[in-house]
């Protein structure tokens, strides 16, 4: 590894929404984690995980009120991203950061055409004139994969995988060093959502991009990720690279996720799921968030906080069993 | 044996501004008791669209369809309150499958209550019961919908499905809205209560992985006709239609020492609205010949219980060994 | 704190209407519009305790009398107690909107129902219908009928009612047709249950809060517009009290005698923005999507 460089940098995130006359919301617990230049990073969790925070987070676009940032420090090129101000943190976004969300159908203005859409962001964040922003945004059409000749179109002349393919393009218009995706193929079909996965993974090489994707979806991330941190109620309980997380499962919980999976035991007739529900976030137990669910569960879990243990090189494991060393 | 369920050229063709919209074309099928038919397909596909016609959600425009040798294409009321006792759907969606204003007693009751089974001490035993079966605990009988998470919805739709004791289901998607972990456990409790109830499934899903896990047998579908049908593991091992090929080298693979062999795919699903007598899957097919533009494929049997609609299932099929 | 987490589920044992109902009297505009509007009715109910003399007792010797001890209101041009003559006006008006809001949802929760459920021709002939009607303002609506029925009391109902018929249709109509394809209808036809069972059972309760906030709201609209009617002279007729007609009469004195014009005028405002301020809260309380 030549290129080391951190991008991202996030330390002891705590994020909770606190609504009137309700108990707060705990949404994302001291989440530390990097992402480096060039790397693609899966952050994986079920509902509720708090990953969509995180993101949210880093763009400062969490909704305030209810929701508040409690502490932690989130660097970007050594920039605490929480103590810039509002005017900077816009030219950071969409042209340094940007961001894909979920729902390619909503994500996009139906009364502009597309190419004036994605002409917009660059046109905001590089001093180019109109002509050169069109040039841009050609070229950018051409990358995803829809000819330049459609830039007239309206959002509703596209389907949703062409759509998710013009929001990649606005979100990869001004080459941002960081690209955060929220289940980027979650709304597809499975032939689209080969075709956007493998084009994004193209254009990751092409352009250098670091990427955050983040999705509930472990065979995505076997495709796509070079690291993975896997969120439970809003703590990371196991990240790694992945060779470590897919080899080398150390977390119940994320054992928990492989087992649920139909494609992970073949020769099973029977899933093996995790039981139980996630914690209601505004009732989170003390000591380990997963014991509840957890077959190794013992009185030690529930008795204190447990903290990241690191079982090999860049493998940690927020779990008592793992403390003891024997994890596997 | 007589099949429970036996589906010929079944036909549903809505009329929309532009012209005729062929949800469902001429598809035909067999289901033997206690099996699982798996329905695959991407949206648009009229899997969803032919689970409602087989249960009379919506009217059949063409084909017939028999229960247990028996033809109930065009049914009276009264047959038609006799068949929904034993032929009930579960739904995707656990927000919108379930009344909002009802708790979950006066939805597991209603069945009940419609079909004047029982009342009194009576129903509310057999409510509890089916609360034991489908594991939701007795003391949330009077939550709402809105209350409960997704997974805990799903089971009072599956129990609402069950209470009258049918013998077929079909399962409209039943786990796609459900976090991982949770939809394995509603996976697991369809098969308990399958093996249980000897029930027979059809399982509509876009989600392949849970289609082979399943099923006794998978169904391909495009653009309203099916492309192939052949057991669950046949069909995973040994795919021979170029869309079916395609369709589960796009599954992400779990194996991350694999070298993903990913089939491209180009373009996108053409529209089903007056379709051209043509293989509908032409104009995306690698393999397609200019025959593939002006002829259409009938399903045949490829090899014993293997069936494929391609005019080139053999060649492509002896290309690929060679390989 | 296992306990913790089963709270969640056992705590709330009241049923949907209480929970409304709960977050409704939390509610602090709410509620004060309820409490005016309360305050209001009780002091209209109680107008022949207050003012046991009546509403038309002339005493021309003490006409244009300004707001004193023996007559808090003032008199009129007549000397008629405008305490009196408002309190007693109030019971018109309140009852108007009240009566012609009932005519008006009745007919037109009916026929949007109706229209909405069986769709299609149905549909077509009721909704456009109700269309040529609403093609003219429902004022112009209210004067053209009462002008051809004549005044009084039972016409204004008549004509108001009437003329927000339409409105009160696709109140009902639009949340029908959305509900009546959600999947729990599908699901309930799948059980074989009857058209009155989805009706009456499944879609009815789910779109009864935008017809009860119409209705709440409604009633406001509806004294507005008998006020505007018996202002043009139609209508309610001298001397009934009404709240408008008052208005109408006083005008004249506008330069000279300011509060006969302030009494009625204050008095609708006030109520119209409670009963609005209270509607409001009623559709935030009823709107089960605040819950998440």
């Amino acid at each position: 590894m030549s290129d080391t460089e951190k991008i991202l940098s996030i330390k002891d995130l705590t994020v909770h929404y606190l609504p009137p006359e309700e108990p707060a919301c705990k949404a994302v617990n001291g989440v530390s984690f990097d992402i480096r230049k060039g790397e693609t990073l899966g952050l994986v969790g079920e509902t509720g995980a708090g990953k969509t925070t995180i993101a949210l987070s880093i763009l400062r676009l969490v909704q305030s009120p209810p929701g508040k940032i409690l502490s932690g420090s989130i660097e970007f090129n050594g920039e605490n991203l929480l103590e810039a101000s509002e005017a900077h943190m816009r030219k950071i976004r969409g042209s340094e950061i940007s961001m894909i969300f979920q729902d390619p159908m909503t994500a996009l203005n139906p009364i502009d055409s597309v190419g004036d859409q994605i002409a917009e962001v660059v046109h905001l964040h590089s001093k180019c004139s109109r002509a050169e922003a069109r040039i841009k945004v050609e070229e950018m059409l051409e990358l995803v994969g829809i000819d330049k000749s459609r830039y007239k179109d309206y959002p509703h002349q596209f389907s949703g995988g062409m759509k998710q393919r013009v929001i990649i393009a606005m979100a990869l218009a001004c080459s941002p060093e960081l690209l955060i995706a929220d289940e980027p193929t979650t709304a597809l079909d499975v032939t689209i959502q080969a075709q956007v996965l493998d084009m994004m993974n193209d254009l990751k090489k092409k352009l250098g991009s670091s990427v955050l994707l983040i999705t509930h979806d472990l065979g995505i991330v076997a495709e796509m990720c070079d690291k993975v941190v896997v969120m439970y109620a809003g703590q990371v309980v196991e990240m790694g690279d992945k060779r470590s997380i897919f080899k080398h499962t150390s977390h119940p919980y994320t054992k928990g996720l492989f087992g649920s999976l139909p494609g992970a035991f073949p020769d099973s007739d029977r899933l093996k799921p995790i039981k139980g529900l996630m914690p209601d976030p505004a009732a989170l137990p003390a000591g380990c968030k997963f014991a509840d669910r957890c077959e190794f569960c013992t009185e030690q879990c529930r008795a204190r906080e447990i903290g990241l243990t690191e079982v090999s090189e860049g493998h940690y494991v927020r779990c008592v069993l793992a403390e003891g060393g024997n994890h596997h | 044996m007589t099949p429970l369920l036996e589906v010929e050229r079944l036909e549903k063709f809505f009329d929309v501004s532009a012209g005729t919209l062929h949800a469902v074309d001429g598809v035909s099928f067999k289901i033997n008791q206690g099996e699982t038919l798996g329905v695959v397909g991407e949206s648009g596909c009229g899997k969803s669209t032919l689970g409602r016609v087989v249960l009379h959600l919506l009217e059949s425009t063409g084909g017939t369809i028999k229960f247990k040798g028996e033809d109930i294409t065009h049914v009276n009321r009264t047959k038609l309150s006799e068949l929904r006792r034993k032929m009930q759907i579960i739904f995707q969606d656990p927000f919108a499958s379930l009344n909002p204003r009802m708790t979950i007693f006066q939805t597991l009751a209603e069945p009940l209550v419609i079909a004047d089974i029982c009342k009194g001490a009576e129903l509310e035993e057999k409510v509890y019961k089916m609360m034991d079966t489908v594991g939701l605990a007795r003391r949330l009988v009077n939550t709402y919908p809105h209350e409960l998470d997704g997974g805990r919805r799903q089971r009072i739709g599956i129990g609402r499905a069950l209470i009258l004791e049918p013998e077929f289901i079909v399962c409209d998607e039943p786990v796609s809205a459900l976090d991982v972990s949770i939809q394995a456990q509603v996976i697991n409790l369809l098969l308990d209560i399958q093996r249980d109830m000897k029930l027979t499934y059809i399982f509509v899903t876009h989600d392949l992985s849970v289609a082979k896990f399943i099923s006794t047998n998978i169904m391909v579908m495009y653009l309203g006709q099916v492309v192939e049908f052949a057991s669950a593991k046949e069909l995973f091992d040994h795919p021979v239609h170029p869309y079916s090929k395609a369709l589960l080298s796009a599954i992400p693979n779990l194996d991350i020492d694999q070298e993903s062999r990913r089939i491209p795919i180009q373009g996108e699903v053409t529209s089903p609205i007056n379709p051209k007598r043509r293989c509908r899957f032409a104009t995306r097919c690698r393999y397609a010949k200019e025959t593939c533009m002006d002829s259409e494929p009938v399903l045949k049997e490829y090899s014993p219980g293997h069936f494929v609609s391609c005019l080139y299932a053999e060649e492509l099929d002896q290309d690929k060994k060679r390989v | 704190m296992k306990q913790k987490e089963t709270v969640v589920y056992t705590t709330k044992k009241r049923s949907m209407m209480q929970e409304s109902m709960h977050r409704l009297v939390k509610n602090k505009t709410a509620m004060a519009g309820l409490i005016v509007l309360l305050i209001v009715i009780t002091l209209c109910a109680l107008a022949g305790f207050i003012c046991p003399e009546g509403y038309d007792k002339q005493d021309i010797m003490n006409k244009f009398i300004s707001p004193c001890a023996e007559y808090p209101l003032g008199t009129d041009n007549l000397g008629r107690s405008m305490l009196a003559r408002v309190l007693y006006g109030g019971r018109y008006s309140l009852f108007i909107g009240l009566a012609a809001t009932i005519v008006a949802a009745g007919i037109g929760i009916i026929m949007g129902s109706v229209a909405a459920f069986y769709g299609g021709l149905v549909d077509n002939l009721i909704m456009r219908f109700l269309d040529a009607f609403n093609a003219i303002p429902d004022l112009l609506l209210a004067i053209a009928i009462s002008s051809v029925m004549g005044g009084g009391v039972l016409n204004a109902i008549l004509a108001i009612g009437i003329s927000s018929v339409p409105a009160y249709a696709r109140t009902a109509r639009g949340p029908i047709l959305a509900v009546k394809e959600q999947e729990f209808v599908e699901a309930a036809r799948a059980l074989d249950a009857r058209d009155r069972r989805i009706i009456f059972r499944h879609i009815l309760p789910n779109v009864l809060s935008p017809i009860i906030v119409h209705v709440s709201t409604g009633i406001s609209g509806g004294i507005i517009t008998a006020a505007a009617l018996s202002f043009l002279g139609l209508g309610v007729q001298a001397p009934t009290p009404e709240w408008g007609a008052l208005l109408s009469a006083s005008r004249q004195y506008i330069r000279e005698y300011p509060y006969l014009v302030t009494v009625p005028g204050v008095c609708i405002a006030m109520v119209v923005l409670a009963m609005n301020l209270f509607g409001d809260g009623l559709r935030d309380a009823l709107d089960p999507k605040l819950k998440y």
